[in-house]
């Protein structure tokens, strides 16, 4: 009997475990082929981009209600993390309809999986509204590839009010990077504030200033050539200097610290300045007690006056296509000024149509939108993917963190321009 | 429903008569009774998933570093050489791409710092700790506990832990030194102390997992033994130097080679604190530069030829160990 019993229980536990081996291996090789909805893939798992993408799909879904949508956040480590998921799925030919990528030359990446959408989803209103710089970084080699639908502008210098006043320096003034390696001596001399507050625990912060700086030594057309291979490697040391100057007046343990920390130094009043692009005026609206005009203020970095330097995030349209008609439907509504008001409210950045209507914007936004319309170049960000190849990208990253190490301009002027090799 | 296995052994052996000179058997009986074969649902389908899933993986990899597999697409198994081999130890601009390739030298120093640094610390730690531990003393329990604790967090924990433990202004690394009357130093992007910090926490992180192993050594070898060295007239220092300490050769043995490997795969622990794979030039392992050139450039066939170096570094530890344990006929 009690072998019996022994016997069947044995029984029992070879079928549950052969049961449970099973469901695994279906586990494994099922897919989200039961789903037919776009699949859209991102890394908006949180915060403002969360907000963002939920308004504009609601904003998609109650113009076409009919088509599905199977949303994909991809948590984690933020976009590299979303690029090998890409990247994995393009190998097994299982592209799914589109993702938030940076448009430019980040394109390049995954260049050959792209289809061109020109009439389809750019059709004359989008080429009639879009500025020539996003548009530009719409395409691939002349092929339009992907619809952009933010623009978050990098140089921007933001200041604390209060602080600068204290000290007696007038941001609106100045002219060139220069003045602002000068206002911050004069706010570390007149304050016990921190002049510049600036993260370097990871390189990104510091390439991006370096790009600003550039940008505003070598104008628009010097950048363009720097984006070309063809960058004049003593301005690009020159601005690798300017730098090395503000260093001296960034917080002591800026690399012990993130941006969050940093932008919160400036919140605090701890702070007079930071370069950031404009999600930290993201972060500003979140604090009641720290109002645009009145606590906090900014200028586009002294000397990039005329330029807005363009970071944006893009849906492009992969050739293989599992929804081919939704997906080009979903992206003709992101090029809408509806799609991007609804996005950029929630994103904190503004549309990249002309003719869109801000007054549902906040005023920053508005005084960006204002810029942006007026500006008279719109270069592409380097640091953020739009200005050169993942590649070149990858050597000046790597030329940054080396930077950050030893604040050696010499060096590092050399290594980004021998970046492009 | 019999055993499918005593199903088929019978088929097969009722064919043959019964023996009763209980010795030669047919062939195909005698293969089906040996103990290896019988025990085979049991050993094969680990033996397979893992000859497929683990070695057949590392083959794969080594196949595909040979390749010229780069960007989108499929690897062209056809036309195999040592190129990326060639690229990683001098540099240059190999045939699949445009640019200029870094070689592995700067990373694989940095590897075998990290690792022989952290390795022999740790042992060193573990060893002194484990001593200290098991003098009978109070609250024994509590600080096998503490010391070992580290470990059980993660890289990712460890790695924003250190990185406040190093702040310039209020870190506690900074204020102890203070103390002292130095300092505050930079230490996170210092190019000369980089990598000691790195090592420094992994080793905090580790060194009880030593201790552990240690102690569990120390328990093992017999009190007549301290006895008989104490009653000889040894010195507390001489005891361990002469007695303790070599009969505790498998237990550094297996402690290293688990150490060894630990700081590997110190990648978790520079990604969280560099935010990235790209922790700068003076802290740059092979494990940071091989995901670099795989996922950031999408140079596959190069990154897995960094893989390939990282496993032979991997092996070049753990198969001595293993030949000795072989040796021994532990195995």
């Amino acid at each position: 009997m009690t072998d019996d019993t022994n016997r069947i229980s044995r029984r029992t536990v070879v079928k549950t475990s052969g049961v449970a081996v099973a469901a695994g291996l279906a586990g494994c090789s099922g897919s989200d082929d039961g789903s037919d909805g776009i699949q859209l893939l991102h890394a908006w798992s949180e915060g403002d981009g969360n907000a963002a993408i939920a308004a504009l799909i609601e904003g998609f879904q109650e113009e076409h209600p009919d088509i599905e949508f199977s949303e994909d956040p991809v948590d984690g480590a933020a976009r590299s993390n979303l690029d090998q998921v890409i990247s994995n799925r393009l190998q097994s030919n299982d592209p799914p309809s589109t993702f938030q990528t940076w448009p430019g030359k980040t394109l390049e990446k995954f260049g050959d999986a792209y289809a061109d959408i020109e009439g389809d989803v750019w059709n004359d209103d989008l080429k009639n509204n879009y500025r020539s710089g996003p548009q530009e970084q719409a395409q691939l080699d002349g092929t339009y590839v992907t619809v952009p639908i933010n623009i978050h502008r990098i140089n921007n210098l933001f200041y604390n009010t209060a602080v600068v006043e204290e000290a007696g320096v007038d941001p609106t003034s100045w002219s060139s990077p220069s003045d602002v390696v000068d206002g911050c001596a004069q706010i570390s001399e007149e304050t016990d504030a921190v002049p510049f507050a600036h993260q370097t625990s990871s390189a990104w912060s510091t390439s991006q200033l370096w790009e600003t700086v550039f940008l505003a030594m070598a104008g628009a057309d010097g950048y363009d050539d720097f984006l070309n291979g063809e960058g004049d490697e003593s301005t690009v040391e020159d601005a690798l200097a300017n730098v090395v100057e503000l260093e001296e007046y960034f917080p002591g343990n800026s690399s012990s610290i993130g941006f969050t920390e940093a932008n919160t130094m400036v919140q605090e009043g701890e702070a007079a300045f930071i370069h950031q692009g404009d999600w930290a005026a993201g972060a500003y609206s979140g604090n009641d007690s720290f109002n645009y005009g009145e606590d906090w203020d900014y200028v586009p970095y002294p000397g990039t006056s005329g330029s807005y330097l363009l970071n944006m995030d893009s849906f492009p349209y992969f050739d293989d296509n599992p929804t081919p008609e939704d997906t080009k439907t979903f992206l003709s509504y992101c090029g809408t000024t509806d799609a991007q008001i609804r996005f950029n409210r929630e994103k904190g950045s503004i549309p990249p149509r002309e003719d869109a209507d801000v007054s549902q914007l906040n005023q920053f936004q508005q005084d960006q939108f204002d810029h942006f319309t007026n500006a008279d170049a719109q270069p592409p960000s380097i640091e953020h993917g739009l200005g050169v190849v993942p590649q070149v990208k990858t050597n000046i990253s790597e030329a940054f963190s080396a930077f950050i190490e030893s604040y050696d301009a010499g060096a590092t002027a050399g290594d980004l321009v021998g970046a492009f090799n | 429903m019999r055993n499918p296995l005593t199903v088929l052994k019978r088929l097969v052996s009722d064919s043959g008569d019964a023996r009763t000179d209980g010795g030669t058997a047919s062939s195909g009986t005698s293969l089906l009774s040996r103990d290896s074969i019988r025990s085979a649902p049991f050993w094969l389908p680990p033996f397979l998933l893992v000859g497929l899933f683990v070695y057949g993986a590392i083959l794969w990899n080594v196949v595909l570093s040979l390749t010229d597999f780069q960007g989108l697409g499929d690897p062209n198994y056809g036309d195999l050489d040592f190129e990326n081999y060639v690229v990683a130890f001098d540099g240059g601009t190999p045939s699949w791409t445009d640019y200029s390739i870094d070689p592995i030298w700067n990373a694989t120093q940095n590897t075998v710092v990290l690792m022989v640094a952290f390795a022999i610390v740790c042992l060193a730690l573990g060893l002194l700790l484990a001593i200290l531990v098991d003098q009978q003393i109070r609250f024994e329990n509590t600080f096998r506990t503490i010391y070992l604790l580290p470990m059980s967090l993660s890289f990712v924990v460890t790695a924003k832990f250190w990185l406040y433990m190093y702040d310039y202004n209020t870190g506690l690394v900074n204020i102890a030194l203070g103390a002292f009357g130095f300092g505050p130093i930079e230490i996170v992007q210092n190019p000369d102390l980089k990598l000691a910090a790195v090592a420094f926490a992994l080793i905090w992180q580790y060194s009880g997992y030593a201790m552990v192993v240690y102690l569990a050594g120390l328990r093992a070898i017999p009190s007549s033994h301290f006895e008989a060295a104490r009653v000889d007239g040894a010195s507390t220092i001489r005891m361990y130097w002469r007695v303790i300490i070599p009969q505790l050769r498998t237990a550094t043995v297996s402690a290293l080679v688990v150490l060894v490997v630990f700081s590997l795969k110190a990648f978790d622990f520079l990604f969280s604190m560099y935010g990235g794979y790209n922790p700068g030039p003076s802290a740059d392992i092979l494990a940071t530069q091989m995901v670099r050139e795989a996922y950031g450039n999408q140079n596959w066939a190069y990154g897995s030829s960094i893989a390939v170096v990282l496993f032979l570094m991997a092996l070049a530890v753990v198969a001595p160990y293993i030949y000795s344990q072989y040796r021994q006929g532990q195995l």
